[in-house]
This record gives structure tokens, C-alpha cells and sequence, in this order.
């Protein structure tokens, strides 16, 4: 596969799509969230509105160079990561940059965001942003492990690191779906999943319920706007790859949306039935959980 | 030529005549001075004699008779040489001690003429009885010598070599007489010819009581406890002629004559005495903090070690002399070198020594005698101890080799604390330690001149070819003298001789050498930059860094396995003596020597068990190895390797001895040294391939260590609170990757190896340079102190912020490419459950990662720090080349990696990378660095501009403005996270971090140290308790004799 | 006759050696040794005795065609000689060390002249 020119509108357009989609999808999601609390909830546009509140906001303060970068940082890991998948399988139009590099991108590039985050919120002299980072970059070891073991063992399975070989593999009925071929691995990909959508029983690291902590507390108008904007994209660039790798992908826009919703609501279930855990008890947890899936995964492949 | 009798005329004569000249004593140290210059002068002719014109050994006849019926001396090349040793240790000991000489008269010079003219005697003569005569002559002698010291403590010391002599005398006649019973001949060479029938029963008793005699003489373990004692009282320079002359050569050289009648039964006795004098000795030296004692343990053990060469003897060969000479001669200059310098210094304790601080010259004789002592190269005992090696290898006596290389270790370890004390210890400035007297000095330094000579002669004598020829070798020892030049001049001709060699020699260079030679000489000069912004002269740093990389260069090209070993012995010396510079690395120096000591010594076994003989062993042999040895050939070097390496388990020394350094020592043997171990693990993984004992795997074995090294590196850099540290330990797992990469066996997993040499190489020695300066600038390396740096080094800022994204292995930087293989080769590779490990290590790299960059860049400025500025600049321009090198290695690595690639692919079944175009495919997948590049920094600019144009108006708050709680904090100490960072962490996962190797290698030093505090507990210091040890001596050989 | 003056030389020797390790006093020590050097002389001599010979002596009773024969060895007393000597040296060099000992530490005790250890 070749870049043409025509690619970076359509990469655009897929932008778009998933952006839009990602807001609702919150939205909505925080609105189940509400009722399963007895509250009423959001409106469904409120996330339009804030984020267009918070770009439309000037500011005349910041901590430094870092400060500034962290937010472009953190986004170009979000915007890439959606780049760097095909999102629709069979579709020229929608399989992005996904040309520059397979599976091993995508799972390395996660951490692109992360860490330029990290070093942002660090230069703000918060300590409070520096805990957060402390105890998101502790719990995202031992989360990712089982992520990494599944990945390692699907790309034994399919003998190839090729996003749209792995999904061309799994079409041609729901039993090909590697849900199905290799439900460890897919096990164990999803509790990894659990570790890494900020929701409960792993969002310590964020608190978002109670004081302001975490890494994004110094940050405000249009910076708070970049990361908010990579909130509802990161989270769908990485179940994209999930659903590429374990659920078939998708070959059209309406079952990708199904897909992605109902892998975030995994998500969602889990954390509105379980407490919050400390850093070192999920630490345990994915380590006496998810990692002896993940290591099966590995070896019964 | 003169009679060779006329030195035992000559010496004898003038002690009578010295007694002629009452109240002339100048005149009488003239005459002892000419007489022994001119014994030295008939014995060095003779010695010319027999080596260069070949002439033939020539029999001295006396009193008119042919032997049996008269003395005969005998007069070969070794009894000249021998004989030569011990006129000019009795010479240069008569100079070192005029004053005292003087002092005592005549009387006193006499008694030292007869001394070394018995000494010849003993070497030339071939009767027992004669032999028996001039070992009394030398007691008597030695009586008197002793009160040459000052030392009330020396009369007893006297006392009991007198209570030994009179044991040995009555053995020795009693012996004798027998012998002479069973042969009818007093004549050696005569006893030597009856067949061994006549030595049964009475007759070998009685060889064995002359045996024992004389072996006493050479103080073997257990029966020398008087020994240690004159050693240690006695007037340093007896002292060296009582080891150099005495023991070190009249003594073995009468064992070996009296071993022509015992014959070869009699060998394993002798082996087994001195293995055990060698090993006993050294360990007990561990505990002894007197300098005089401790060269005293150590001549015990170094005259065991020639006594076992004298019983392997059966097995040398034609090479006996030039093992024997290179060990004995190493021992002499060396031991009576060091006794000579210890009369240089008034105080007795082993750190007192640290008065030879600032004395470049009397460090240099002390280091040349501590590696001649420890077989390092380019020594005789280096050229000696390989040889021995190969042969008792060959002949598969690898007990006695595996001892001798232990107590090797053991000398090492005491000796290099020694040095350690010299150069890291704090001087007593108010005390007057040392004293320069001109002749003593004069009498110091000629000997290590004669020991560097030696070191060309042996290497000339060696089938080897001479070490010294070396180019690069030669260009670092020329640094010695111009170590009087600025180190400006010094640094800027370091760097363009490492260049112009690297210009000349690259194209004889095959792929795989070109990188390792590229980082080896360009890398390292581009680290040399860093050095200049040093000022003064720097004394001791060039030579030892050339050094260092000279052995480095020369372990690239080296063919065959002894130039391998000499250039890796190089290396270790040179890099040991950079690690010793750091103002704290005195323990860390130690144990890094030790431990890398240690590795080339199961490097050197490896070797000796692979060669069975051949020599030279060319290094693609090794694939011949057949199959029963194999494996454990293969054991040895890779631990030997991964020594260096630092794998788990072998890496407590690399935390301290890289973090200690200095700025610009650091880089250097963290990005360049340690690859030499992936050096030797590719050489060997070339030519051995997958090997397997009792049914497992090895470079299975090795996957696990290179993992768990990934693992546990990585987590235990997680928890340091010092940036070299960290830094350091991150190696440790860095390494573990590159030998993970190795042992897969696999092309994919050889170039992620390749991938990460190239890569550690470059980040790592950019980021010691940034945290070195930065800790030049804050005068401290605990991270927690630190904090808001970045404003005030921001280059230093991008250095490291670069170095962590390409450590960490995240796109579009260089890292990635390693990570990328990974995966590649491990989906390849028939094994799934080690790379768990590596898995989990990556994401651990954030964790310090980030910890390095937040804790001293980001976060709150302390008050203390306000005012500092950049890193210098010198220190600066390496790392942003390194900015450059690293961004360009990461849009095109098939620029470097593309050859090996192809190079590598006939030596692994598996498949390579197709590096056509800009993306890189292999069989699994495909990368494309060039359009990750283009996408990540499209997207980032454009974010970056937007947001730049929306808060144009933007201003920088003060520290303290931010949202804290309702409060305002004030304090940067309160409000920087930064100390003991991962607590949750700790918590989680800290119970991996139990010291347990280092509490292992602890407790084997305690241990050690124990054994040898409490065994010595055995010399008591009563002269009876000398007596009887002796005398069990003697039985409990006899009783294990007669059982074998 | 030999074997008489064997077994006394060697009686001697242990007796000697028995003495000089087991007295601490450094006078007896020396005694002691004498006595060993003493019943080493005799076991040389004794063993280059040969039974119903005559003292290695050429004089007229022993004219020189017949000495292989009827003299015993004479290289035993050779050495007996020579041992005798520097036995004598020997000894003499101990008592001055006594001397110099007994004037450092005003005792003869060997016990008390052990700083030098380990």
C-alpha cells in the first residue's frame, strides 16, 4: 500500500466520524451511568458544549514549554493511533495511514500520548498531577501485560502482525472471530481492557469524583480542550484495534459503531458494579487475574 | 668466558677480604658492590652464552676429580638466569640499603656476600651433600641478615627460622645419608640414573626426608608460619631477597634438581604442596592489613604456584622453561619490587600506602608489579600462566587448573583492594609517610623498567607473537609519557588517533566488526569530546582510557583465542583503572575487577578446554568442538561474557562502578564497554551455536537470563533515588535485551541485539552526559534534590527528553525499530514463556524514565538551584550530535543495519528483513520509520501551531501559582514528588526487590574472609608451634604419599 | 654393633627433637637440638660403618692396594665432619640469639616471643 494525496482527506473524514461518534457515545454512556444512579443525567450534547466552551476560552497562563506540549502530545498519540489502524476492514478510503506500520505500531504508539502527557502535567509543579502520574504509570505496567500477552498470542495464532491480514482471518461467519478461535486471549486482552479506560475499579489515578488530581489539574481552557478532544478519541482508537483483532472488525460504519459500544460498555458494567482499587491492589489484580490468562493465552495457542 | 665457579670465588673471596678492612666502609661497599657487579657480570655473560649463541650446558668440575668423588657444578641457561636474579636482587638490595650498611659495617656486607654467593651455590651444584652445606651457609647467613632491621620483633622472627633450620638439617642428613646408603652416590645426576628400583623403601624414605627439607625452604602452606614472620619484620629489602632470591629461586630450583631423582612419582606431591600454598596462601593474605605480611602470603602463594609448574612438569614439555622462567621471573621482579617500594614508606598498614598518591612514577612500578604478580598481560606471567593453562587443559588436570585460576582471583582481589587504597584513601597529610631516598628510588624504578623489558622479552620468546607490537596497544602506553602534557592536547590527540585508526583499519572490517569498531573508536571520541572541558593535566586518565579501547580494538580483529583473552585482559585493566578515577568508587572499582577477573578467568578455561592442545586456537574453531566438552566450553565463556554484560546475578558490581565515575567515564563504559560482552557472546554464539547439557538447552537458559535481567534491571532502576543509578541499572536491563535478542538464535533476534547495541550505545552515553553535567552543576545525583530544571538547561532537557523517548522504545524514535524486531524474531522462535518477561519490562521502562525526566526537569525549583546555568559546553556537544545521530538512525536504520542483515543470514535458517524502499517488511509484518515520522510530526505540528497561535498572549505564572487545596504552598521541598516516587509501586511489587544476589556475593566475601580470619588463628607466633606444625607437615605428607 | 649405634643415633634425634619442642625455655630448646645434632652424627657415621672394617685410615696397616676392602666407608665421616662444623655454627648463632632475646624481654620463655603471628 502506497500514500496517495487523497488519503489525508479521507483520513480526516475518519477522524470526524469516530470524533462525533466518541462524543455521544460518552455522553450517552454517562447518561446510563446517571440512571443506573437514579439521577438524571446529562443532556446528550453536553460534551459539544463543553468542549466548544473550552476551545472557544482564552488563557493567559502557563507553566512552560513542557506545559504547552503535554496537550499536543497527548493528542498526536490519540490522532495517530487512529491513523496508524485501519478502521473499517475492505475500505481503501478508511484504512488511513495504516500503511506506515502493523500491529506492533499501534500497540508501541499508545504510549506516545501518555508520556507527553506526563511530562506537561509534570512542568504545571503540581504535585498532585505528579501522583497521578506515579500511580497511572504503576497501574498501566501491569494492565498492559496481559494486552501484550493476548497480542503475542493472536499473532501466533494468525502468523502475522498485519492488522487487516488479522481481520481478513476472522470473516466469513462469527465462529472465525478469534472471540471464538481464542477466547484466552481475548480474555485476557479485555480485562487488560478494564485497566485502561480510566473507569472504575481502575480510575485512582484520575479521582474524578472527588478532588481534582490526577494529571490534567493544572490544566484549563483551550489546553484542558486538547485533552478532552483525546478522551473521546483515544479510548475508540483502542477498541478499534480490539475490535480488529478479536471481534472481526467491521466492515461498514453501523457495525463498527455497534462494536465499539458494546466493548465500552464492558467497560461501563464493570465500573458502575465495583469500588474503586488502590495502585497496588490492581497491581495484584491483574497480576493474579489477568496475567496467568494472558500466559495461557500464550501457551495453549 | 670466565669459570662460573669464580661468582662462588668471587662472592666468598670478598666477604674475607672485606674483613681486612676495618674502619674503611666506604671502601668495603665498594668492594661489596664490585664483587657482586661482577658476579653479575660472569653470570650474564654465561646467560648470553647459552640464549643467544645456543652454547651447551657446560660441567664445572672441582678438586681435580670426576663426581662422584668431587663436587660438580653445573652451568646451563637456566642456572645462569637464575643465578643472574639473585646477584642482581643481591646487588640492587646492597644499593637500597647503603645507609644501613654503612651503619653496620663491613661485618654486615659480608654476611650479604655469603648470602648470595650460598644461593648460587644451591643453584649450581649437583651434589646433595654441597646442597645441604650452602643451605646452612644461607641459614647462618640469613641469621645474621635478619638483624639488619631495626625491628626488636625480627630477633624472634630469627629465632624461629632457627628452630625450623635445625628440623630441616636433621632431616635433610638424615636423608641425605640414606640416599647415599641406597645409591652409593652423593652426586645428583648419578642418583638420577639408577633406576627407580634403588629409591624403594629405606632409599625412598630417605628422598623423601631430602624432599621435605628442602621443600621447607620454599615455605610451603602449612609450614611457614617463621616465614611470615621474617617477611614481616625483617628489612624490606632482605625481605625481597629472602622471596626473590631465596624462595622464589634457589629453593624451587633445588626442588626441581632433587626431583630428577624422585622422578615422576614424585610429581603429584609437589603439585599438590604448592596448590595448596598457592591457594591457602591467598586466601589468608584476604584478612592481613600489614603490607609486609601480606607480600609475605603472597610470595608463599606465587612460590606454590611454581612449585605446582615443577610437578606438572611431565606435561610441559619443551615449554616448562618458558612457563616456569615467565612465573618465577614475574614473581621475582614483581615481589622484591614491592618490598623495595615498601621501604619507601614508614608506616606499616596496607592504607598508609595512599602516601604514593602523587607520585605518578611509584604508582606505575606498583601497578606494573601488581599485574605482573596477577599474570595480567603483557607479563611474562601472562604469556607463562596461558600456556599452563592450554596444557593442563589438554591433558584434562582441570582440578589444578580450576585452583590455580581460583587463588589467581583470590591474589587479584587483594592485591587490586591494595591498589584501591592507594588511590582512593585519605592521606595523613600531617604525617610524614613517605621518604625519596634517591637510591632507593633509583633501585624501585629500574626494577619495573626490568619488568617491562621482561615483558618484551617473553613476548618475543612466545609463539604468540609479541603483545607489545600492537599498535593501538603501543599508542596508549606512549600516553604514559606525555602525561606531563595539558589534557587538552592529550584529549585532541586521543581523539584523532582513534579516528585516523579507524579510517585505516574500516576496511578490513567484515559488517558485524564495522559497527561494533565503529562505536568502539568513532563512538568513542565522539564521547572524548566531553573530555575536554576538563582543564589541568589529568594524570592516569589517557592511558588508562586508550587502554581500554586499544583492547577493545584489538579484541574486534583478534583470530585466534589468546590474542582474544590478551585484548580482553587489556580492557578490564584499562576499565578498571577508569572506574577506580570516580571520587567514591574505591568498592566498586574492587568488585568490578573481581567480578570481570573472575568472568575472563572461566573465559580463559573455556578456551583451554576447547583448544585440547592446539595453539594458537583460531576462534572459528570453536565450531569444532566436539561433542562430551562442548557444552561446558560453551558454559564457561558465555558466564565469562555475561560477566561483563552483567547479567542478573553477576551485576552487582555494575550499579556502583557506573554510577561513581566520572561524567565523562560513565558514557564510556556504560554505551561502549559493555558491549564488548555481546562482542564475545556473538563470537561464540557464531561459532558454537545452540549447545545442551544434561538435556538443557543453554541459549535456552540464556533467554531466561537475558529476560529476567530485562525484568529485574529495569525494576530495580524503578526505585533509585540517585540519576547514575538509575541510569545504570537501566543498562543491566538494556543488556538483558541484547543477550535475549542473542540467545533466540534466530537472524531477527541477532539484529535487535545489533539493533540495541547501536541504540544503547548512543542514548545511553547522551544521557550520563546530561545527568553528569547536570550533577556537575546541582554538586549532587539524588534526584528528589533537584526539580525545575528546565528552564535553566534546556538542552540538557531535550537530551535526556529524547534519550527516554528512544529508550522506552515508542515511536517514531530509534527504540521503536528495536521493539519492532522483537516481536518479529520472537513469533519466529520455538519459545513462548520467557518473552512474558520482556513484555512487562517495557512498560517498567516509563516508570524510571519518566521518573528521570519529572524529578529533575519538571516540577518545583529548589532555591539552591536558581542561579545555576547550562551544562558546560563540551559537555553539551556530544549529546546534541547524539540528538541528530539518533534521529537520523531512527528514519533510516537500514543505513547501518541493512549489511549485518545480509551478513548475518548465512548463519541462521531463519529469515531477514527485505530493507527495499522505505518500509521495512519482514515475514510477519511491516514499518515504515520514514512515514511514522512524516504522520507523528504532520499532526504534532499542526496541534502545536494551533495552540501556540490560540495562547499567543500566554504568560508564564510564577512557581507557586497553582491550585493546591485552599492553600498556597511555599516551599519547593514540600511541593516537588518526587522522593521514593513509585511508592504504590514498592508496595505492589517490592518484594522482587530483595537484595538476594547481592546478599549472596556478601555472604560468599564474609564467608571467605571467616575462613581465612580463623584459619590463620593456626600460625600462633610460638616458634615450638612452627616446630611441630612443620614436623606434622612432614608426616601427614608421607601418610597421604604412601596412600595415593 | 650398627645397629646398636642406629637405634641410639636415632633415640637421639627424637629424644632431641622431643626436648626442643616440648621445653620453652629457649636454653633447653638449644640443648635439645645439640643432643638431636648428636644422634644425627651417630646415624651418619653408623651408616657408613661396615662390620669387621677397619677406620678409613691409609697408613701402614692399611696399605692402599687394600683399602677398597678392608676400610669402611669413608664418605660418612667426611660429611660427619662437615656437620659437625656447622652444627657447631648453628648453635652458636642460637645462643647469641638467646642472648640478644633474654636482654629485649628479660625472660627465656619462647611462649613470650610471639607478637609476630597471623
Amino acid at each position: 500500500m502506497q500514500f496517495e494525496w487523497i488519503q489525508i482527506p479521507y483520513a480526516l473524514l475518519t477522524l470526524f466520524i469516530v470524533l462525533n461518534f466518541g462524543l455521544i457515545m460518552n455522553a450517552f454512556v454517562a447518561k446510563i451511568g446517571a440512571r443506573v444512579g437514579r439521577r438524571h443525567g446529562i443532556p446528550i450534547y453536553q460534551n459539544y458544549l463543553d468542549l466548544i466552551k473550552n476551545y472557544g476560552l482564552r488563557s493567559s497562563i502557563t507553566h512552560g514549554m513542557m506545559f504547552y506540549l503535554g496537550p499536543v502530545f497527548r493528542l498526536t498519540g490519540g490522532v495517530g493511533l487512529i491513523m496508524f489502524v485501519p478502521t473499517i476492514y475492505g475500505s481503501l478510503m478508511f484504512s488511513n495511514f495504516s500503511f506506515s506500520g502493523d500491529l506492533i505500531l499501534a500497540l508501541y504508539f499508545i504510549f506516545f500520548g501518555t508520556l507527553g502527557m506526563a511530562l506537561g502535567a509534570g512542568e504545571s509543579g503540581h504535585p498532585h498531577a505528579a501522583i497521578g502520574i506515579s500511580r497511572g504509570l504503576s497501574q498501566v505496567t501491569m494492565a498492559e501485560l496481559p494486552l501484550a500477552l493476548a497480542i503475542f498470542s493472536i499473532a501466533l495464532q494468525y502468523q502475522t502482525l498485519s492488522v487487516t491480514e488479522i481481520v481478513a482471518a476472522q470473516q466469513g461467519g462469527i465462529q472465525n472471530w478469534t472471540l471464538f478461535t481464542n477466547p484466552l486471549a481475548v480474555a485476557a486482552a479485555m480485562l487488560s481492557f478494564l485497566g485502561s479506560v480510566m473507569r472504575p475499579p481502575f480510575d485512582v489515578v484520575l479521582a474524578p469524583q472527588e478532588i481534582p488530581i490526577g494529571p490534567p489539574t493544572e490544566y484549563h481552557s483551550s489546553y484542558l480542550a486538547l485533552m478532552q478532544t483525546n478522551r473521546v478519541i483515544y479510548p475508540i482508537a483502542k477498541m478499534v484495534i480490539f475490535m480488529n483483532l478479536f471481534y472481526g472488525g467491521a466492515d461498514n460504519w453501523l457495525v463498527f459503531f455497534l462494536k465499539i459500544f458494546l466493548i465500552y460498555m464492558f467497560a461501563v458494567f464493570v465500573g458502575v458494579v465495583f469500588p474503586r482499587f488502590r495502585v497496588e491492589q490492581s497491581i495484584r489484580w491483574f497480576l493474579i487475574w489477568a496475567v496467568p490468562i494472558g500466559v495461557l493465552a500464550v501457551v495453549l495457542v | 668466558m670466565v669459570n662460573a665457579i669464580f661468582i662462588l670465588v668471587i662472592g666468598l673471596g670478598a666477604a674475607f677480604l672485606l674483613g681486612f678492612l676495618r674502619d674503611k666502609r666506604k671502601l668495603a661497599y665498594v668492594v661489596t658492590l664490585a664483587a657482586l657487579v661482577s658476579m653479575a657480570w660472569i653470570a650474564a655473560r654465561w646467560l648470553l652464552f647459552f640464549a643467544v649463541d645456543g652454547g651447551a650446558r657446560t660441567e664445572i668440575f672441582t678438586a681435580g676429580t670426576l663426581p662422584p668423588f668431587a663436587i660438580n657444578l653445573h652451568l646451563g641457561i637456566a642456572e645462569a638466569a637464575l643465578m643472574l636474579l639473585v646477584i642482581l636482587c643481591g646487588l640492587f638490595s646492597a644499593i637500597y640499603m647503603q645507609n644501613t650498611l654503612m651503619r653496620l659495617g663491613r661485618r654486615m656486607m659480608s654476611v650479604l656476600l655469603v648470602f648470595v654467593m650460598s644461593l648460587c651455590g644451591i643453584i649450581l651444584t649437583r651434589d646433595v651433600f654441597n646442597l645441604f652445606v650452602f643451605f646452612e651457609l644461607a641459614v647462618i647467613a640469613t641469621a645474621g641478615l635478619i638483624l639488619l632491621c631495626e625491628d626488636k620483633r625480627t630477633f624472634a622472627a630469627g629465632f624461629k627460622y632457627l628452630i625450623i633450620s635445625q628440623i630441616v638439617s636433621i632431616l635433610l642428613l638424615v636423608g641425605i645419608i640414606f640416599a647415599y646408603h641406597a645409591s652409593g652416590s652423593l652426586n645428583i645426576d648419578d642418583m638420577a640414573a639408577m633406576s627407580s628400583g634403588t629409591l624403594k623403601g629405606v632409599g625412598s624414605l630417605a628422598f623423601f626426608l631430602m624432599l621435605m627439607a628442602i621443600m621447607t625452604e620454599a615455605k610451603p602452606f602449612p609450614a611457614n608460619g617463621w616465614a611470615l614472620d621474617i617477611y614481616e619484620s625483617a628489612h624490606p629489602a632482605f625481605s625481597a631477597l629472602f622471596s626473590a632470591a631465596m624462595a622464589g629461586a634457589a629453593a624451587v630450583y633445588a626442588i626441581d634438581k632433587l626431583l630428577l631423582i624422585g622422578a615422576s612419582q614424585w610429581l603429584p606431591v609437589v603439585t599438590a604442596i604448592g596448590l595448596l600454598s598457592f591457594v591457602a596462601a591467598n586466601l589468608l593474605a584476604l584478612v592481613q592489613t600489614n603490607d609486609r605480611r601480606t607480600l609475605g602470603y603472597s610470595s608463599v602463594g606465587q612460590v606454590g604456584l611454581i612449585l605446582v609448574v615443577i610437578g606438572q612438569r611431565d606435561i610441559l614439555g619443551e615449554h616448562y622453561l618458558y612457563i616456569v622462567g615467565g612465573i618465577l621471573l614475574s614473581h621475582a621482579v614483581a615481589k622484591a619490587g614491592l618490598y623495595w617500594l615498601s621501604g619507601l614508606l614508614s608506616q606499616r598498614k596496607l592504607t598508609d600506602w595512599s602516601a604514593l598518591r602523587g607520585h605518578p612514577l611509584l604508582i606505575f612500578a606498583f601497578v606494573s608489579f601488581v599485574a605482573m604478580l596477577t599474570g595480567l598481560p603483557p607479563f611474562p606471567s601472562f604469556y607463562a600462566k596461558w600456556d599452563l593453562v592450554m596444557l593442563l587443559a589438554a591433558e584434562n588436570r582441570l582440578w589444578i587448573l580450576a585452583l590455580i585460576l581460583i587463588a589467581t582471583l583470590l591474589e587479584a582481589g587483594y592485591l587490586f583492594r591494595w591498589f584501591g587504597y592507594i588511590i582512593k584513601r585519605e592521606k595523613e597529610t600531617d604525617k610524614q609517610i613517605l621518604s625519596l631516598a634517591s637510591h632507593k628510588l633509583a633501585v624501585v624504578l629500574s626494577t619495573a623498567v626490568i619488568s617491562w623489558g621482561l615483558a618484551y622479552l617473553w613476548g618475543e620468546l612466545s609463539a604468540h607473537g609479541n603483545l607489545l607490537y600492537a599498535l593501538p596497544l603501543l599508542f596508549a602506553l606512549s600516553f604514559l609519557l606525555l602525561d606531563q602534557l595539558p589534557a587538552r592536547i592529550k584529549n585532541s590527540l586521543s581523539i584523532a588517533g582513534m579516528v585516523a585508526y579507524f579510517m585505516v583499519s574500516y576496511p578490513t572490517y567484515d559488517p558485524l566488526q564495522l559497527i561494533f569498531g565503529a562505536i568502539f573508536l568513532l563512538g568513542s571520541s565522539v564521547i572524548l569530546l566531553a573530555s575536554y572541558h576538563v582543564s589541568g593535566r589529568r594524570v592516569g586518565f589517557y592511558p588508562s582510557a586508550l587502554l581500554m579501547f586499544a583492547g577493545l580494538t584489538l579484541l574486534i580483529v583478534a583470530k585466534d583465542a589468546f590474542h582474544f583473552f590478551a585484548a580482553w585482559e587489556f580492557l578490564t585493566i584499562g576499565s578498571y583503572f577508569l572506574i577506580l578515577r570516580g571520587k567514591h568508587s574505591e568498592p566498586h572499582a574492587l568488585s568490578y575487577v573481581i567480578f570481570s577477573l573472575g568472568g575472563a578467568f572461566l573465559i580463559l578455561a573455556g578456551f583451554a578446554l576447547a583448544a585440547q592442545g592446539i595453539s594458537p586456537f583460531p576462534l572459528e574453531s570453536l565450531a569444532q568442538v566436539a561433542k562430551p566438552i562442548a557444552p561446558w566450553v560453551f558454559l564457561l565463556l558465555a558466564i565469562g561474557f555475561m560477566t561483563k554484560t552483567a547479567v542478573i546475578g553477576l551485576h552487582i558490581w555494575l550499579p556502583g562502578a557506573h554510577a561513581e565515575a566520572e561524567t565523562d567515564v560513565s558514557p564510556m563504559v556504560s554505551g561502549i564497554l559493555l558491549k564488548a560482552g555481546l562482542f564475545g557472546l556473538m563470537v561464540l554464539l557464531m561459532n558454537m551455536g545452540k549447545q545442551s547439557l544434561y538435556g538443557v538447552e543453554l541459549t535456552y537458559v540464556m533467554l531466561w537470563m537475558g529476560a529476567l535481567s530485562a525484568f529485574l534491571g529495569n525494576l530495580m532502576a524503578v526505585f533509585q533515588e540517585d540519576a547514575k543509578r538509575l541510569l545504570a541499572y537501566s543498562s543491566i536491563g538494556q543488556m538483558g535485551y541484547a543477550l535475549f535478542g542473542l540467545a533466540l538464535m534466530n537472524q531477527l533476534g541477532w539484529l535487535m541485539a545489533l539493533m540495541f547495541v547501536i541504540n544503547h550505545y548512543i542514548y545511553k552515553s547522551m544521557l550520563f552526559l546530561s545527568i553528569g553535567g547536570i550533577a556537575k552543576r546541582t554538586g549532587t545525583r539524588d534526584m528528589y534534590k533537584m526539580g525545575g530544571l528546565i528552564a535553566l538547561m534546556p538542552l540538557s532537557f531535550i537530551a535526556v527528553l529524547i534519550g527516554i523517548i528512544a529508550v522506552s522504545g515508542v515511536p517514531p524514535l530509534s527504540g521503536f525499530g528495536g521493539r519492532w524486531i522483537f516481536y518479529n524474531a520472537i513469533l519466529e522462535s520455538e519459545y513462548r514463556l520467557p518473552m512474558m518477561l520482556i513484555f512487562i519490562s517495557g512498560p517498567i521502562a516509563f516508570l524510571y524514565l519518566f521518573r528521570l525526566i519529572h524529578t529533575i526537569f519538571l516540577g518545583q525549583l529548589k532555591d539552591e538551584h536558581r542561579q545555576i546555568k547550562e551544562a558546560p559546553f563540551w559537555i553539551l556537544l556530544p549529546q546534541m550530535i547524539y540528538v541528530v545521530a539518533l534521529m537520523i538512525f531512527a528514519v533510516v536504520p537500514g543505513l547501518a543495519m541493512r549489511h549485518v542483515d545480509a551478513y548475518l543470514s548465512p548463519f541462521f535458517e531463519g529469515q531477514g528483513l527485505n530493507w527495499e524502499g522505505f518500509t521495512i517488511t519482514s515475514h510477519y509484518g511491516y514499518w515504515s520509520p520514514v512515514s511514522i515520522m512524516i504522520v507523528v510530526a504532520v499532526i504534532f505540528a499542526t496541534l502545536f501551531a494551533w495552540l501556540l497561535f490560540v495562547n499567543r498572549k500566554a504568560q508564564k505564572v510564577k512557581q507557586f501559582n497553582i491550585v493546591y487545596s485552599a492553600e498556597r504552598p511555599f516551599r519547593p521541598e514540600t511541593t516537588h514528588f518526587a522522593w521514593n516516587f513509585f511508592a504504590p509501586y514498592r508496595k505492589a511489587l517490592g518484594f522482587l526487590m530483595q537484595p538476594y544476589v547481592t546478599r549472596f556475593w556478601e555472604t560468599m566475601m564474609d564467608l571467605l574472609h571467616s575462613i581465612a580470619d580463623l584459619s590463620r588463628r593456626f600460625y600462633t607466633g610460638n616458634g615450638q608451634t612452627y616446630g611441630i606444625q612443620l614436623l606434622a607437615f612432614v608426616v601427614i605428607v608421607y601418610l597421604f604419599k604412601m596412600e595415593f | 654393633m650398627v645397629y646398636v649405634a642406629m637405634v641410639t643415633g636415632f633415640i637421639l634425634i627424637l629424644m632431641g627433637l622431643y626436648g626442643a619442642l616440648t621445653n620453652s625455655n629457649i636454653l633447653r630448646m638449644i640443648v635439645a637440638f645439640s643432643v638431636a645434632n648428636t644422634g644425627v652424627n651417630i646415624v651418619l657415621v653408623a651408616v657408613g660403618y661396615i662390620d669387621g672394617r677397619t677406620a678409613p685410615i691409609l697408613d701402614a696397616a692399611v696399605p692402599v692396594a687394600e683399602a677398597a676392602v678392608r676400610i669402611i666407608d669413608p664418605v660418612p665421616q667426611a660429611l660427619v665432619l662437615t656437620a659437625i662444623v656447622i652444627g657447631l655454627g648453628v648453635t652458636t648463632l642460637m645462643l647469641a640469639y638467646a642472648y640478644k632475646l633474654y636482654e629485649i624481654k628479660g625472660t627465656l620463655d619462647i611462649a613470650q616471643f610471639s607478637e609476630l603471628k597471623w
